[in-house]
C-alpha cells in the first residue's frame, strides 16, 4: 500500500518551490562531483559491515497513525532495555515525504536500519540505499515471513527486507443492501463473481441504493496515485497478464488480454459511486466496497454485522489481491549490521508483531502470528483475508488460476512502472481509448528501462 | 514577493533621501542588496544553472551510475518524441490557456472585489476577512471541498443545484472528468482560491488614490463610472500593471490544484496537466531529472518571452502625486 493511505489518513502530497530548488541542488552536486560510489555498472559489492554488535542505531521510521508510532516506541524501548548495550535513535519521516527523503539522501545520511514501502524494495536496493539482510538475520526471522511479504521483500533472489504486516484488497459487501437485492457475497476466491456475473449484480445492485451507483472504489484515493496501482493491478492478473514481462511492459501491459480487462473494469464507471469523501460505504450509499483491510475498522464500526467481506471479481484467471506494504529494511550502508540485525530480529518476535499489528489491525507477516491474530486468525472476521494472502503467488511472473495474493512487479524501475500505469488507469477511467492508453504506458516505461540499461 | 517590495519601494521613497545617501552608495548598496541576492542565488540562480547542467546528462534519481551525458537528446525528445512531445506540448498549451482566462477574469474580479470592500460599509472588515478566507485555507482542503462540488454523479453539489435550477432537465455531468470542463472547472477553483490575494494588493492602490481627486472629480460633474475610468483606473495604474504581471506568473505556475486533485480523485490528466506537472512528476516521480530539468529550462524559456513582451506592452509609469 501507499504509505500515506495504509499508514495514516491520506495526505495530498504538497511541495514547494523551495523544497525543490533544495533537492535540484543535491543532484547539481552529485551531478558535479559524482555520487561516492558512483560507478558505470553499479557493482553489488557491499558497502556495509557488521561492526560491533553494540553502540547507537539510527533508525528512520514512517510517522503513521499515532496508534503505530506509539506502538513502535514501545517497542524500541523494550528492545533496548533487553539489549542494554545498543542504543537507538528514532526519527520520525513525515509519510507523504518519507519517500522522497529516501530517494534523495546521500549514502552517509542514511540509517542503520529503515522502514521502506514495499514496492520500492527493487529500486532502493538498486540505488544501494538498502542492502541483503539475510546475514545479519537470524534464519527463524527468515523462515517466519510469510510467502507473500517474502515475494515483495525479494530482489534477484536476496531477500532485502522483513515485514511485521501486510495487507490485502477485497470486496466489502452492506448485507442489507446485498439481501435486497437478492445478492448473495461469495465466500472464498474460488467462488468470486466472474465479470460478467459482476456486471449483472451490479444491475440488480443499482435499484437498491439511492442514486442507482451500488460500487465504491474509492476513487479519493486517487487513480493516479500508488493506490491506482495497489488496488487495481489485480484485474490486469485476474485477466492472466503481469504488467512486466521479461523486463518489458510492452507485450504484457498493454496485451490484448490487459485491454479487455481494463475495457471490463471501466464498463463499471456507469454503476459508480464516485465517493469524493471517501465514506459512501459506511453512509449505505453504497452497496459493494472495492477497498484494501485497512479501512475494516471504519466499516466494522459503521455497518456492525452487516458487513460482509468477499473476493474481487473474476476476470477469468482466478480472483487476484494486492499484497505488499511497508516493511523494515537494513541501511545500505550501516556500519553496524549486527546490531542492525538484533533489532530486526526483535521487531520480528511474536509478542512484537502481535502488539503492532493489534494498533494497526493490518494482517501479521509472520505465520506464528498471522494464525493467531485476534482479527486475521481462523474464524475471525478477516479469516478470509489471512486466505488469500496464504495462497500467495507471490509475484507477478508466477500467476496461476489457484493463487490469489500478488505483490507490485519487483523491479527497479517501479517509480516509472507506478506512474505510468496511474495515469492510464485515469485516463481509462476518464473515458480514453484502453489499448492506446495502455501502450503509451508501456513505451513510457520501456523507453525509461532503455534509458538505465534496464536496471542492470 | 520581490516585485512587490520593489514597486512599493519605488512608490513610498522620496527622491531627496535618496540623493542624501548617495555618499555611502557604495559600501551600504551592495550590503543592503546581500540577503536577497544570497538567496535569489542560492535558491533560483544556482539550482536554475544546475537545471541547464543535468537537461545535457541522463540522470536519475537514487541510481548509484554515474550520470551519462548525452547532448541535446533530452530536448529533442521534447519535441519529437512523438509520447513525450505530445504530454509537453499539451501541457504548454494547457498553461497558456488557464493564463488567457485567468489573468483578465481574475485581475477583473480582484478590481470588482476591491472596489466593493473599499466601501464605507458598518462590518465591512467582516466582508474583507470572508473574501480573504480561501487564500490561507490550505489547498489539499480546498481540493476536497471542489472534489465534492464537481462530484460527477447527480449528489454532486453542483450538479444538484444546476437540477434544481433546471428542473431536473439537465442531467449530472462529469466535470473534473471530463476533458470539455476538467479545465473550466480548476480555473474556477483557482480564481476562488486566489482572488482575494488580488484584491488585497489592488485594495491597497484604491486606498492610496487621493480623496480629493474624486471631489474634484464630482464637482466636475463627473458620474460613478466617468470617475471609475478617469480618477480611480488612472490612480492605480501601476498596481494593476503588478497585478497583472503577479498573476500571470502564477498561473504559468499552476500545479498544486491539479496534482492534488489527481491524487485524491480522478481527473482528465490530459487536458489539466501543466507543465510543472510534467516537470514534477517525471523529476521526481518517476526519478527522470535529466528529462525534468530540460522541461524546467524549456520553460523558464518561454515564460521568460511572455514576460518581456507583457513589460514591453504595459510600462509602469511614475505614480501620480
Amino acid at each position: 500500500m501507499t504509505l500515506s493511505t495504509l499508514r495514516s489518513t491520506p495526505h495530498p502530497r504538497r511541495r514547494s518551490i523551495a523544497a525543490g530548488g533544495l533537492a535540484a541542488l543535491v543532484s547539481v552536486a552529485l551531478a558535479a562531483c559524482g555520487a561516492p560510489s558512483a560507478s558505470d555498472s553499479p557493482s553489488a559489492a557491499s558497502n556495509i559491515s557488521a561492526g560491533s554488535g553494540t553502540g547507537t542505531l539510527k533508525v528512520w521510521a514512517l510517522d503513521g497513525q499515532s496508534a503505530e508510532n506509539t506502538a513502535i516506541q514501545k517497542i524500541v524501548s523494550d528492545f533496548e532495555s533487553t539489549h542494554p548495550d545498543i542504543k537507538v535513535k528514532m526519527q520520525f519521516l513525515p509519510a507523504d515525504s518519507f519517500a522522497k527523503a529516501l530517494q534523495t539522501s546521500s549514502p552517509a545520511d542514511l540509517p542503520d536500519v529503515l522502514e521502506v514501502d514495499g514496492p520500492q524494495i527493487a529500486n532502493l536496493a538498486y540505488g544501494q540505499k538498502i542492502a541483503p539482510l539475510s546475514d545479519y538475520v537470524s534464519a527463524a526471522t527468515v523462515q517466519n515471513q510469510t510467502d507473500a511479504v517474502k515475494g515483495q521483500n525479494t530482489v534477484d533472489g536476496k531477500l532485502y527486507a522483513v515485514s511485521m504486516m501486510n495487507s490485502g484488497l477485497a470486496m466489502w459487501g452492506n448485507k442489507k443492501l446485498l439481501d435486497k437485492a437478492g445478492v448473495t457475497m461469495p465466500k472464498s476466491a474460488s467462488e468470486a463473481w466472474t465479470a460478467d456475473e459482476f456486471t449483472e449484480v451490479l444491475k440488480k445492485l443499482s435499484a437498491v441504493v439511492p442514486n442507482g451507483k451500488p460500487l465504491g472504489i474509492a476513487e479519493n484515493n486517487g487513480l493516479s496515485s500508488e493506490y491506482g496501482i495497489y488496488g487495481f493491478s489485480p484485474v490486469l492478473w485476474s485477466a492472466g497478464t503481469p504488467m512486466i514481462a521479461n523486463g518489458k511492459a510492452s507485450g504484457a501491459l498493454d496485451s490484448d488480454t490487459a485491454v479487455n480487462a481494463l475495457k471490463k473494469f471501466a464498463s463499471w464507471k456507469q454503476f459508480t459511486n464516485p465517493d469524493g469523501d471517501g465514506t459512501a460505504f459506511q453512509s449505505g450509499q453504497v452497496a459493494l466496497n472495492w477497498m484494501g483491510n485497512w479501512m475494516y475498522p471504519a466499516y466494522a464500526k459503521a455497518l456492525g454485522n452487516d458487513l460482509v467481506v468477499g473476493p474481487l471479481p473474476n476476470f477469468g484467471k482466478g480472483a487476484k489481491t494486492g499484497s505488499g506494504t511497508i516493511a523494515w529494511s537494513l541501511g545500505g550502508h550501516t556500519k553496524n549490521g549486527a546490531a542492525a540485525g538484533k533489532l530486526l530480529d526483535f521487531l520480528m518476535s511474536d509478542p512484537v508483531v502481535s502488539t503492532y499489528t493489534a494498533a494497526n489491525g493490518a494482517p501479521p507477516a509472520t505465520k506464528t502470528t498471522a494464525a493467531s491474530s485476534p482479527l486475521y486468525g481462523a474464524g475471525k472476521p478477516l479469516a478470509f483475508l489471512r486466505d488469500q494472502l496464504d495462497a500467495a503467488c507471490p509475484t507477478e511472473d508466477r500467476l496461476s488460476q489457484q493463487c490469489v495474493a500478488v505483490s507490485r512487479p519487483v523491479t527497479a524501475g517501479y517509480p516509472v512502472v507506478t506512474s505510468s500505469f496511474g495515469k492510464a488507469l485515469t485516463a481509462i477511467w476518464g473515458g480514453a481509448d484502453v489499448a492506446a492508453s495502455l501502450q503509451a504506458a508501456a513505451r513510457a516505461i520501456d523507453r525509461d528501462f532503455a534509458d538505465n540499461n534496464n536496471y542492470k | 514577493m520581490t516585485l512587490l517590495i520593489r514597486s512599493q519601494a519605488r512608490r513610498t521613497a522620496p527622491p531627496t533621501q535618496r540623493r542624501k545617501r548617495l555618499s555611502s552608495h557604495a559600501i551600504m548598496g551592495p550590503v543592503m542588496a546581500a540577503p536577497a541576492l544570497i538567496l535569489l542565488a542560492v535558491f533560483l540562480a544556482i539550482p536554475f544553472l544546475g537545471a541547464i547542467a543535468m537537461s545535457f546528462y541522463r540522470l536519475q534519481l537514487n541510481s548509484t551510475r554515474a550520470p551519462r551525458f548525452i547532448g541535446l537528446e533530452q530536448y529533442s525528445r521534447l519535441f519529437t518524441d512523438p509520447d513525450i512531445s505530445a504530454a509537453f506540448l499539451h501541457s504548454l498549451g494547457n498553461n497558456f490557456t488557464f493564463a488567457a482566462v485567468v489573468v483578465p477574469v481574475q485581475t477583473a474580479l480582484a478590481l470588482g472585489l476591491a472596489l466593493l470592500v473599499n466601501g464605507k460599509l458598518r462590518g465591512m472588515a467582516v466582508f474583507r476577512t470572508m473574501f480573504f478566507m480561501p487564500l490561507v485555507f490550505p489547498l489539499a482542503l480546498v481540493a476536497v471541498v471542489w472534489r465534492l462540488i464537481f462530484a460527477r454523479d447527480d449528489h454532486g453539489l453542483l450538479n444538484s443545484a444546476i437540477s434544481l435550477f433546471t428542473g431536473g432537465s439537465v442531467g449530472p455531468h462529469d466535470w473534473l472528468g471530463s476533458s470539455a470542463t476538467a479545465m473550466g472547472a480548476i480555473i474556477v477553483m483557482s480564481i476562488w482560491q486566489s482572488v482575494s490575494f488580488q484584491m488585497i494588493i489592488l485594495l491597497g492602490g484604491l486606498q492610496a488614490v487621493p480623496h480629493d481627486l474624486y471631489e474634484a472629480a464630482s464637482l466636475d460633474r463627473a458620474g460613478r463610472w466617468s470617475q471609475f475610468l478617469h480618477v480611480t483606473v488612472p490612480g492605480i495604474r501601476n498596481t494593476l500593471i503588478f497585478v497583472a504581471l503577479l498573476t500571470t506568473v502564477f498561473s504559468f505556475r499552476l500545479f498544486d490544484q491539479v496534482y492534488l486533485l489527481g491524487q485524491s480523485g480522478s481527473v482528465d490528466i490530459e487536458s489539466t496537466q501543466t507543465m510543472m506537472y510534467q516537470v514534477i512528476t517525471t523529476g521526481y516521480d518517476q526519478n527522470n531529472i535529466g528529462q525534468g530539468a530540460a522541461m524546467a529550462v524549456v520553460f523558464l524559456v518561454i515564460v521568460t518571452i511572455v514576460a518581456v513582451i507583457q513589460r514591453r506592452l504595459v510600462r509602469q509609469e511614475g505614480s501620480i502625486r
